[in-house]
């Protein structure tokens, strides 16, 4: 079946999202939509911009999707707005059946530093909607999969940024999403446990109704993992396609755009020494 | 550029039929806002759905401040019995005596701060509710409203000891509590429900409007001034008088304190007025706040 025929888990039709770009008008224009409900959410007023312009996309059973793009290109606001933290201003948000969507922003959120990793697994799992019972029965493959030990028991405060990221990673994959969205999550932590994520993940995409989106500007993670990769820039979607080698060599062109074919290409080549 | 109204659409259920064929069948369900009655069922259903992360909240709050300290929780103790300690120093070095009241002063304004506390901490947390949690409300997705429960519930647990402390120390100002004294801890609902409703107000506000939270704050603080808490409330200082007898807060605490002390009611027609006003605008607040919060909240990440 190809993916004209496949039923998408998530469709996104002409999403839009605008931000204010300073202080004082995110302020007049807060007090403004306070007081009365904006009738046309999609009038881009003065000093606002597009955080997300019209943008589509679909999420298919079985991939990773890698989402790149440069600092400010809007892959952030797009998770946020796929996970349901906040509303976008116009578009679809179109999800096959009740989707569980889990998303990894950043490590230490909702975490406490002066508790126990034992005691923030309760909390960090409670905050993603599971149960007591719940995390009781995923209390061991947290353990096993964190590989964290007797430092379970100690204060989450004292924990490595790697150790941080074994557990909230662990945590997150214990929720059992349908759609996993890793935010520049495994970003930190040591080479072995992220070499375990990764054959997690693929071993995730090959169970029924599973997809996940990787959000990173790390080049050479993206080609090892993704099945398809989604290019931003300035908060369009400028580019998906299968072939990952093509789309990365288009993500850092265009990060190098402003500079002539001659310089493009040496930075290119150094990009390939370092990073793919 | 056309006006879309964003949607939230499920859609999309696949069936084997007997042939082996995939059969989709498409259903959408558009999530409208919904109404008064929608929205308080959701919000139920939303805190029932996560009441294991509220506990999680609960224990947090009550203990992350004493994590460090040797005595930890009797903390909660120990500061109310200093509190009314100090009282019992000043009134017997005779520092505190103004006059007539019902019961004695020191006893008086024991209880009415204590009151007064009630309201104006559960004011005071709750506007912090998007503040001061803003960094995980958008890392994670769940229902904010637990996180206003977890504010009344801690608020109640935080109150309830001192108070115990507060009624031993009225025993001893000679202060007999009569059976209509039981009532006490619901006479304090509307001044809950008052204090949450300000305080989900100005949550918003703070995100904003910086400088009206700041003046309401400023307000709130100068308001027990304007209320009978530190004098009686047959106070005859002109403009004073005025406003204490138009003073919400002035029924709404005197009321909850008569019953305790001396079994009686105060202003109880105006009493229950005020309260009937408390439970609509809270009932009204809350719908509105968590229509507009998520709007809001993105301009908390913008600060």
């Amino acid at each position: 079946m190809d993916q004209a025929e496949k039923i998408p888990l998530l469709s996104l039709e002409g999403v839009y999202k605008k931000f204010s770009t300073d202080i004082r008008s995110n302020m007049v224009y807060g007090i403004r939509d306070l007081i009365s409900t904006p009738k046309n959410y999609m009038h881009l007023r003065k000093r606002e911009f597009w955080a997300l312009d019209d943008i589509n996309l679909k999420l298919y059973e079985g991939e990773i999707a890698g989402v790149v793009g440069a600092n400010g290109s809007g892959k952030t606001t797009l998770m946020r707005i796929i996970s349901g933290i906040y509303p976008a201003n116009g578009g679809k948000i179109l999800m096959a059946g009740d989707k569980k969507v889990t998303a990894v922003f950043a490590l230490r959120a909702g975490m406490q530093q002066l508790f126990t990793g034992r005691e923030n697994v309760y909390i960090k799992g409670s905050m993603y909607g599971m149960s007591k019972e719940e995390i009781d029965a995923q209390m061991t493959f947290i353990e096993e999969f964190s590989e964290l030990g007797d430092k379970l028991d100690r204060p989450f405060g004292n924990y490595s940024s790697g150790m941080r990221a074994r557990l909230a990673y662990s945590i997150a994959l214990a929720t059992d999403p349908d759609i996993f969205i890793i935010d520049e999550a495994l970003a930190v932590g040591d080479s072995v446990f992220k070499a375990k994520c990764f054959d997690n993940l693929k071993d995730f995409v090959k169970r029924p109704g599973k997809g996940v989106l990787f959000v990173s500007n790390n080049i050479k993670k993206v080609m090892k993992i993704a099945t398809r990769i989604m290019v931003m820039d300035f908060g369009k979607m400028i580019l998906q396609t299968d072939d990952i080698q093509e789309g990365l060599l288009y993500y850092v062109r265009n990060c190098l755009r402003h500079l002539d074919d001659e310089q493009i290409e040496l930075r290119l080549n150094r990009v390939r020494d370092y990073d793919m | 550029m056309y006006f879309v109204e964003t949607e939230k659409v499920s859609f999309l259920k696949m069936q084997k039929d007997n042939t082996g064929i995939d059969q989709v069948s498409i259903s959408l369900k558009v999530e409208r806002p919904p109404g008064l009655l929608g929205s308080w069922r959701k919000i139920i259903h939303n805190i029932s759905r996560y009441r294991f992360f509220l506990r999680q909240l609960v224990r947090i709050n009550m203990l992350v401040g004493f994590k460090k300290s040797f005595i930890g929780l009797l903390w909660l103790f120990i500061l109310p019995v200093i509190a009314v300690f100090v009282w019992i120093l000043l009134q017997g070095a005779g520092i505190v005596d103004p006059g007539k009241t019902d019961i004695p002063y020191p006893a008086y304004v024991l209880l009415s701060t204590s009151i007064w506390g009630f309201f104006i901490e559960i004011y005071r947390t709750v506007s912090q509710v998007l503040s001061g949690n803003g960094k995980i409300m958008i890392m994670t997705k769940f229902p904010h409203e637990v996180l206003v429960a977890e504010k009344i519930i801690v608020h109640l647990i935080r109150f309830a000891i001192p108070l115990a402390v507060n009624l031993v120390a009225l025993l001893l100002f000679g202060i007999k509590f009569s059976w209509l004294s039981l009532l006490f801890p619901f006479t304090l609902i509307p001044l809950l429900l008052l204090g949450v409703s300000i305080g989900l107000i100005v949550a918003l506000l703070r995100v904003v409007a910086v400088d009206i939270s700041s003046l309401i704050d400023e307000f709130m603080r100068f308001l027990m001034y304007l209320t009978p808490i530190v004098y009686a409330p047959r106070v005859e200082i002109g403009w004073l008088s005025g406003i204490v007898e138009y003073n919400p807060l002035t029924y709404l605490i005197g009321f909850s304190r008569d019953i305790l002390t001396t079994g009686s009611f105060y202003e109880p027609q105006k009493y229950l007025i005020w309260t009937g006003i408390s439970i609509l605008f809270f009932i009204v607040v809350v719908r509105f706040f968590f229509r507009v919060e998520s709007r809001m909240l993105e301009r908390l990440i913008n600060n």
